[in-house]
């Protein structure tokens, strides 16, 4: 049993090498990483050469503080690194499925749990390594350009965030286990995630149970080192929804059916 | 204009970590595109893509442009 | 005693039955041929064995010597064969072998006995996205051998090959056969009687005909004239066709084909007919029905 699930991980690992995506999902976070620093650095550099100013006029912005840059990047992680994850990992059953190389798997003794499993840490091995690996980048630039940013905070509010990333790459393969269209899969988690967000946002009180909260959580713990209210309740609420979901794919990719239309 | 290049000179140990890795993005999505003859699409307009969208071009090839069959 | 056996089993899409009371029994050491049109449920019927749908009613029996998850004892060739490209020849068998629970010592070696078996020995370290259509086909067929199955199903595993493709196939299927229990389907009944021994015929989803090939091919090979002459046979035919010794007519504009219960007897009375000589005879020849006249008759 455990082997089997060994070679089905091992048949994941290989093609995320073959395809670069061990490479080129972590480079992006890399960059995505080192940008925010950058850019908060140089910006008023950036605003008197290209933005036009009158002559003579003096730009007085006050540099952003580490926490505001580190949450700037999570910002980036949140809208383009998403995307970028969600591309990327759409296709892992959805992209089986609609070319047909599912079946050949699944009609050896093969159980859905591990087939399932399998590919979810995988993805999430790699989701949060490149993220891992792009928020170190981030917390480096900031620490050299801005200033340096108590490690307790960091690793506190970088903790949180990789629980909310887990959570969105669990959806991801819930539902590119459930339905065959790999644009339906991207819309349907991103826009699972930016509601769960937006929701969290403007309606704290009612959402604080949700896994939307953990962003702005992490957020908290750059500034002050302390998480906001009901922190461990969307703590343990994530934990629970990723077990259910994981559960419930399982089980309703069990009941259905392996093989569609039999041309 | 040069304050903008005093500042990146200074710094410049900073950038070229940037651009390296952009770099090795680009030449390993080249590469790659080179490597297969079957690509979604025409295989030229690829290498355009690669080679001047910066960081998008790559990742866009990754994604979309190479067949996995 | 049977391997599997099948009990009124039906799959219904949508209110309409793709497969339809499809009692079956397929025995051990033999090759069993599952023959019918495009769209007679052979695909669904196959796809039932193997568990990758779920039968709207009935039953599957796989055989008591052979306990526990079935896929374990099957090995399966699906119609439209789908690998993951970017693995070489060598590296998907093993991938197969490994995922069926064959040691990665024990996979390596079943790996190169099979693709020499199918003849792919040379081309193993190729991506399997390079492979022709007839290599895929051979791939497919290794795949579903190297846990050493007690039953190989294969889903059409000629259809899809030039004339050279199938006779390699089709030769590779009777070398088989001498191990393990086959199950394929095909529409093409030259196929069947080449490699199967028993024989079930499928249509709308239903079995219409079974039994052992040389059964079939002894009930259903009978006695016939192929008659042809310069003129029409229109009346004639209509004035000798209440006979009791004719089975059956087919005409075909100048062409006659008759079947019928005694040779002798109907050569008599044929050859002393003066009707039949005023039409002028161009051909008169005495045949055998085969299982293929049967096998084009119910498929219309
Ligand atoms: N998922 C499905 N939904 C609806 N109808 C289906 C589905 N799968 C199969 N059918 C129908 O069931 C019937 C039997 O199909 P099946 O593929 O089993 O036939 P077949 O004998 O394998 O044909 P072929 O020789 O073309 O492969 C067909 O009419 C088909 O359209
Ligand atoms: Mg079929």
């Amino acid at each position: 049993m455990m082997k089997q699930w060994g070679v089905l991980f091992k048949k994941e690992w290989t093609e995320s090498a073959r395809n670069f995506k061990w490479l080129w999902l972590p480079v992006v976070f890399i960059l995505l990483g080192v940008m925010q620093p950058l850019t908060s650095y140089y910006f008023a550099d950036i605003i008197e050469n290209f933005g036009g100013l009158p002559e003579g006029a003096v730009l007085d912005i006050p540099p952003p503080s580490g926490a505001e840059v580190l949450a700037g990047t999570l910002g980036q992680f949140s809208q383009i690194g998403f995307l970028v994850l969600v591309l990327a990992f759409m296709g892992t059953v959805a992209g089986e499925k609609s070319h047909g190389t599912h079946l050949m798997v699944l009609v050896k003794p093969v159980s859905y749990f591990n087939y399932l499993t399998a590919k979810w840490v995988h993805i999430l091995l790699i989701s949060l390594s490149s993220f891992v690996i792009g928020f170190a980048g981030a917390v480096y630039y900031t620490a050299l350009l801005i200033e340096t940013v108590p490690v307790n905070n960091v690793l506190s509010g970088g903790a949180v965030y990789a629980l909310w990333i887990t959570f969105f790459m669990t959806l991801v393969l819930c539902l590119s286990a459930l339905i065959k269209s790999t644009a339906i899969v991207a819309f349907g988690s991103l826009g699972t995630a930016l509601l769960m967000s937006v929701l969290s946002m403007y309606t704290p009180d009612l959402m604080k149970w949700s896994p939307g909260m953990l962003s702005s959580h992490s957020q908290m713990l750059f500034f002050s080192g302390n998480a906001g209210d009901g922190f461990w309740v969307s703590v343990g609420m994530t934990f629970i929804l990723i077990t259910g979901i994981m559960i419930l794919t399982i089980y309703l990719f069990n009941k259905k059916e392996v093989a569609g239309h039999t041309e | 204009m040069d304050e903008l290049t005093q500042a990146l000179q200074e710094n410049w140990a900073l950038i070229a970590p940037v651009l390296i890795l952009q770099a090795i993005l680009m030449v390993v999505a080249l590469i790659d595109c080179f490597k297969h003859d079957k690509t979604n699409g025409p295989q030229w307009i690829w290498v355009l893509v690669i080679v001047f969208i910066n960081i998008i071009g790559p990742i866009l090839y990754f994604v979309f442009g190479r067949r996995n069959d | 005693m049977s391997l599997i056996e099948t009990a009124r089993l039906t799959k219904k899409y949508n209110g309409n039955a793709a497969v339809d009371n499809v009692s079956l029994s397929i025995r051990e050491g033999m090759c069993t041929a599952l023959l019918g049109p495009n769209g007679a449920g052979k695909t669904t019927t196959l796809n039932m064995l193997t568990g990758l749908i779920k039968p709207t009613e009935g039953d599957i029996d796989f055989n008591k010597d052979y306990a526990g998850d079935r896929r374990k004892h099957i090995g399966y060739l699906p119609q439209h064969p789908k690998f993951y490209g970017w693995m070489t020849g060598e590296e998907y068998v093993s991938f197969s072998a490994e995922l069926a629970g064959l040691s990665k010592k024990k996979a390596k070696e079943s790996t190169n006995e099979m693709l020499s078996l199918v003849g792919l020995k040379e081309d193993r370290k190729k991506k399997v996205s390079g492979y022709s259509g007839g290599m895929k086909q051979r791939l497919g067929i290794a795949q579903a051998l190297v846990h050493e199955p007690k039953l190989v199903i294969l889903d059409e595993p000629v259809s899809a090959l030039d004339p050279i493709g199938r006779r390699e196939i089709l030769e590779l299927m009777k070398k088989l056969k001498q191990h393990t229990s086959i199950l394929f389907s095909t529409h093409v009944l030259h196929d069947a009687e080449e490699v199967s021994d028993d024989i079930f015929i499928m249509k709308k989803g239903k079995i219409i005909i079974e039994g052992g090939l040389s059964e079939l091919q002894r009930k259903y090979q009978q006695p016939a004239f192929f008659i042809e002459t310069e003129k029409a046979m229109d009346n004639w035919l209509s004035s000798i066709n209440e006979k009791s010794w004719i089975r059956q007519s087919k005409l075909d504009k100048k062409k006659l084909t008759l079947t019928v219960e005694d040779v002798d007897t109907a050569r008599d009375a044929l050859l002393k007919d003066p009707m039949l000589h005023k039409l002028k005879l161009l051909k008169f020849e005495v045949a055998k029905t085969s299982l293929e006249d049967l096998f084009m008759k119910v498929m219309r």
